[in-house]
Parts: C-alpha cells; structure tokens; sequence
C-alpha cells in the first residue's frame, strides 16, 4: 500500500503557506541584482538615511543599502540552507543506511558515534569551534552538516530496518534479488517523503545555527548575513532606524524559519496519519 | 525515536560526549597556527603580558613539554576546578562565571515554570473543549508564537515595549547606580525581569500547552473518565484531577528534554536584553577573544546539558514503568 505523503502536503493549507513564503525569499534571493540599485558592500555615503525612493529601507551604520543587504542576506541564507540539507542528509543516508544493512560490529560503533554527538546541542560545539576558525561560507557548511547528520541517521536507520522486513522485501529475495537492487528498487522509494522531511529539517536548523553564529560575531566578517545585520541593528536601537534594518531584517529570518517548520511540519503529519497528534508536539518542539 | 537512546548505554553515550568536548577544547587552541599561548590566551591579552608572566603561563600549561603532560596539566587543572584565568575581567574564570550563573538559572527556571504551568492549564481546557473556538485559537495562536526564533520575540518586545512605549527598561538586572533598596529594588528587579521572561515564556508555552491538549484529547475518551462523570464528579474535577493529573507525564518528560534548548535560548535573550548571566558573559568572551572565558562556560554548559538529559533519561524510567518493560 503506498500512501504518497507529498500529494497530501500539496494540497494542505500550512504547507501551500509555507510554500508561498519560501519561494518568495528564494525569488528575492535569485533576483536580488535586479531588485536594487546597488551592490551590499557600496559605500551609498549616506549614513543612517530613511527609507528613500533610492534607497527603499534607507542605510545602515556603514553606509550600506539596508534593502540590498537584506536581498543578498537571502542568498547567503539559502545557500547555507540547501547545502546543509543535501550534505547532512546524504550523510546520514550513507550512515544510517549502512548501519541498518551491515550490522554487527560496524552498526554498534556508528550508533555510539550518532548517540553522543546527539546529547550535544549542536550549537555549544559551532560556537567553540566557531570562535577559533572565523568559519568562512565553505567551512560553515561543512561544520554545520558534520554537526546535524546523527539525528538523521538513526531516523534512517530504523527505517530501512524496519523495510528489510517487509514482507515484498523478503519476497523480492527469495527471487534471488542482490542487495543493490531492494535498495534502488523496495527501500528507496519508500525513503522519499522521510528524506524530504530531514532535508527541511536540517535546512531549519542550518538557517538558525547560520544566524546565530552572525548574531555572536564568529563568522567570517565578509559574509552578509541576517543574523549579523541583526546584531549590528541592535547596537543603535536608541535610533529610529530600527523600524527599517531590525524589524525587516529580523522579519526575513523569521518568515524564512516559519516557512521551513509550516512544510517540515505538514509533511510529518501527512507521512503517518495515526501518529498525527504525536507529529503536531514532534514538529512544535523542533521548530 | 527518543525511547532507543534511554537504552543501559546512555551514560557511556554521556560520557563519550563529554571527552569530546573536554578533548575539542584542549586540541583546538593547540591545532591553530602559531604559538598555542596565542590561540589559548588570544591576541590582545599578549600586548599587555609580561615575559613573567608568560613564563608562568607556559610552566602552568606545560607547553615547553610533551603532548601528554600537556593533556595531563589540562585535566588536573580542570579536576581542580581551575578554568584558567580570565584576562579581560582579572580573575578566575570560574568565580566569573558563578557570579553570572544565579541570573541565568533564574531566568531559565522560572521562565520554565510558568510556561510549563500556563501551557498545561491552558491545555486543558483547550483539550476538553476540542474543535470549538477556544482550542483552535489557542492552537493556531500559541503555534504562530512557538514558529519565532526566541531571539527575534525578544527583539520584538524590546522593540515594542522598550523602545516605542518606553514601558520597560531596555537593558540590565537592575538599575545601574541607582541606589534603591528594600521594596524599591526588588520592584526595579522584577520591572527588568518582565521582558525577558515574558519572551522565553511566550515561545516555550507552545510546547507544553500541545502536549497537555494532545494528551488530554486521547484521555477524555478513556473509561475512567467516563466513569469519573458518570459517578457525579464535577466538570472541574474531571478534568484538573482525574485527566490533568494523567496528562502530566509525557508533560513533565517532554519539558526535560527541552531544558537543554531552553538553557540555548536563554543565552540569546540575554544578549538581546543585555541581562547579566552567561549569555552575555559568552558575548564578551566572544567579542573581547577572552578564550578561557569562553572555554569555561560552554564547558559549563555541556555539563550542564549532559546532566540535565542524564537525569531526564532515569527519571522518565522511574516515572513511567512501561518504558523499564519495553527495553
């Protein structure tokens, strides 16, 4: 019986929301040189200027536009999302996947690795080894995905366990049928909807750790980011420009993050019907 | 998901970690470029250092001996409790830290209480009357809420309450200078508390106001609760005694388990509202490159997190018998 998850969440109203807000930042992010006048980093020579028909969120402490900034914020954002979600999510098909089908020795060391590495809050970790390497966008994504894969694994790994021993499974090998072809043929289409689940999930958790780690000063200083516009908006809250550099700035990053959690959170309720009040607590606790 | 890791090995998994953090803080400093004191002690307080005062720091760190007696130095002077010393406040880094951890704990603590107490009371009812009004507008609004990142929803209050209606202060414990006492000072502590705790409150309260409604609406059909009305007791009682008490498990273990994202987003608000705890002690770290301070208190922090999920893991076999038999 194949219930298809994703048909559910296309025409559920949380998800076609959060759809709408993704896609627009995703569209503000791929035309953000048309969108503005001027590139982020442009000295405009105005500091502090109001909202302007030139400058349509006015400038920043730096004399930056405040509009291009927050368009380019996008890209930094999205970028830093969907490699984290490929990257960390491949990983932990690879560990995951393997662990469930090789066993033995080489699953109970994977396990303790995915075990200790999930009592850690991610974040402690990024801060430590943050504050040392300055990450730039490259090693941010990388630290990110190493720290978010062993949540996804033993999602994974249950999973494939628990598909090995379906009944179409062992049918298939009983026609002699190698490992290879249940993976590509029985298990991977039944994996879908769950690795678009973690993929969503580990793009909301690369978003906030990217915007921590802005909103802490430990990224690399050229990187524009939200978390970081953020922070240098709250130095000059005694000024009126918070009302255009903070709160939109602020708004993105919300938006951005709420769009994740409204589709993460339909497609869990969607993938297993029966378990829809435990997902609705699952998915509240981590957004 | 969660019930696989409460297996025998969870506190090996505790302990593995733990040497993680303890071995990342020690290697990181000494894998950097250049002279380890450098890295462990960070650039600007080297201009100020004496050639004293160096030579203590590098007998004191071993670092003119091997890898293992450096490793050894490390754990007897952490064994000692001794975090370092942190230049930019001229002291211990462990007397800096406990003089910010009581600020911290109390904003975490009682932020915790009040959302775990309103989520569950507002649970309830929204539970009992489930499909009408009151239950889809608390879902839909405290949802809304919980979707926030934590740092934001103090920004927003700050911005609001703080900055346009002038309301509450904008930063701080307490009033600078101010030289209030008695009922005064407590009243100007509670003014600069509302603010932080009002914003840790209102994106934690989500959590626990769902799980008490989800619980109570798989309860309500239960057939104690039948017999409950069915005898007389009254609509009160049904449901504060007899669903309200039954409910308070998954409540009680789910809220644990967010302590340690909790105690996170604590160290936000902080910064955010400039309240003096550990989250602003990590952004001094962090901006003045004080290292050992740094190293202290997200080594406080992962110990703190380990425990807290260690004992959340025991209780949650104590309190719930059906987990002991199911593994």
């Amino acid at each position: 019986m194949h219930i298809n998850p994703l048909r559910a969440v296309a025409s559920d109203r949380l998800a076609l929301t959060g759809f709408a807000i993704l896609s627009s930042i995703v569209l503000m992010a791929i035309l953000a040189p048309v969108l503005t006048f001027f590139p982020p980093d442009y000295y405009t020579g105005l500091i502090f200027s109001p909202p302007s028909y030139s400058h349509l969120l006015g400038t920043d402490s730096m004399g930056q536009d405040i509009w291009s900034r927050l368009l380019f914020g996008a890209r930094t954002t999205l970028l830093v999302a969907a490699s984290v979600a490929i990257l960390s999510t491949t990983l932990s098909v690879l560990v995951g996947a393997s662990s469930a089908l090789v066993g033995g020795m080489y699953e109970s060391i994977c396990m303790r690795v995915v075990d200790a590495m999930h009592s850690i809050p991610p974040i402690i970790v990024m801060i430590l080894v943050a504050a040392y390497l300055r990450p730039n966008l490259l090693i941010m994504i990388l630290l990110i995905s190493i720290l978010s894969w062993p949540t996804g694994a033993r999602v994974v790994r249950s999973r494939v366990l628990s598909l090995k021993e379906r009944g179409h499974v062992y049918a298939s090998r009983t026609f002699g049928a190698s490992w290879g072809h249940i993976l590509k043929s029985h298990i991977a289409p039944e994996m879908g909807p769950l690795l678009i689940a973690m993929m969503i999930q580990d793009a909301r958790r690369a978003v906030f750790l990217e915007a921590g780690m802005g909103f802490l000063g430990v990224s690399d200083p050229t990187i524009i980011s939200w978390g970081k516009m953020i922070q240098q908006a709250l130095d000059f809250t005694y000024l009126d420009v918070w009302k255009w550099w903070l709160l939109p700035t602020g708004l993105a990053l919300s938006l951005t993050l709420m769009g994740l959690c409204f589709i993460g959170f339909s497609l869990e309720a969607a993938m297993d019907p029966r378990l829809a009040p435990r997902s609705v607590e699952g998915a509240v606790e981590k957004c | 998901m969660k019930n696989e890791r409460l297996g025998r090995g969870s506190i090996i998994n505790y302990l593995i970690a733990l040497a993680a953090i303890f071995s990342l803080n020690f290697v990181l400093p000494r894998l950097m470029p250049g002279d380890p004191l450098h890295a462990i002690y960070g650039d600007e307080a080297l201009v100020a250092m004496t050639p004293e005062m160096e030579a203590y720091l590098i007998r004191q760190f071993a670092l003119d001996k091997s890898w293992s007696e450096q490793l050894s130095a490390y754990l007897i002077g952490l064994l000692h409790g001794d975090l370092g010393f942190s230049y930019y406040y001229k002291d211990q880094v462990s007397t800096v830290i406990l003089g910010a951890l009581p600020w911290t704990l109390l904003l975490a603590v009682l932020a915790l209480a009040l959302a775990t107490v309103m989520g569950a009371v507002m649970g309830i009812e929204a539970g009992s009357r489930r499909g009408r009004l009151l239950d889809s507008g608390l879902t839909a609004s405290l949802m809304f809420l919980g979707g926030f990142p934590m740092f934001f929803m103090g920004i927003l209050l700050l911005l609001i309450f703080g900055v346009s209606l002038g309301w509450a202060p904008l930063s701080g414990a307490v009033t600078p200078y101010a030289g209030l006492e008695g009922v005064d000072y407590f009243l100007d502590f509670l003014h600069h508390l509302v603010l932080p705790i009002l914003a840790l409150v209102l994106v934690l309260v989500g959590d626990s106001f769902l799980i008490t409604r989800n619980t109570v609406v798989s309860i309500l059909g239960d057939a104690f609760i039948l017999t409950a009305r069915s005898i007389g007791c009254s609509q009160f009682a049904v449901k504060y005694t007899h669903t309200g008490r039954n409910s308070l498990l998954p409540l009680i273990t789910e809220t644990g388990m967010r302590i340690p994202h909790l105690l996170i987003q604590t160290l936000f608000i902080e910064i955010v509202f400039s309240y003096p705890g550990i989250g602003l002690l990590l952004n001094t770290a962090l901006y003045s490159r004080d290292y050992p301070l740094l190293q202290g208190i997200l080594l406080l922090l992962t110990v703190i997190v380990l425990t807290v999920n260690l004992a959340v893991d025991l209780l949650y076999r104590k309190l719930d018998p059906r987990v002991r038999y199911a593994h």
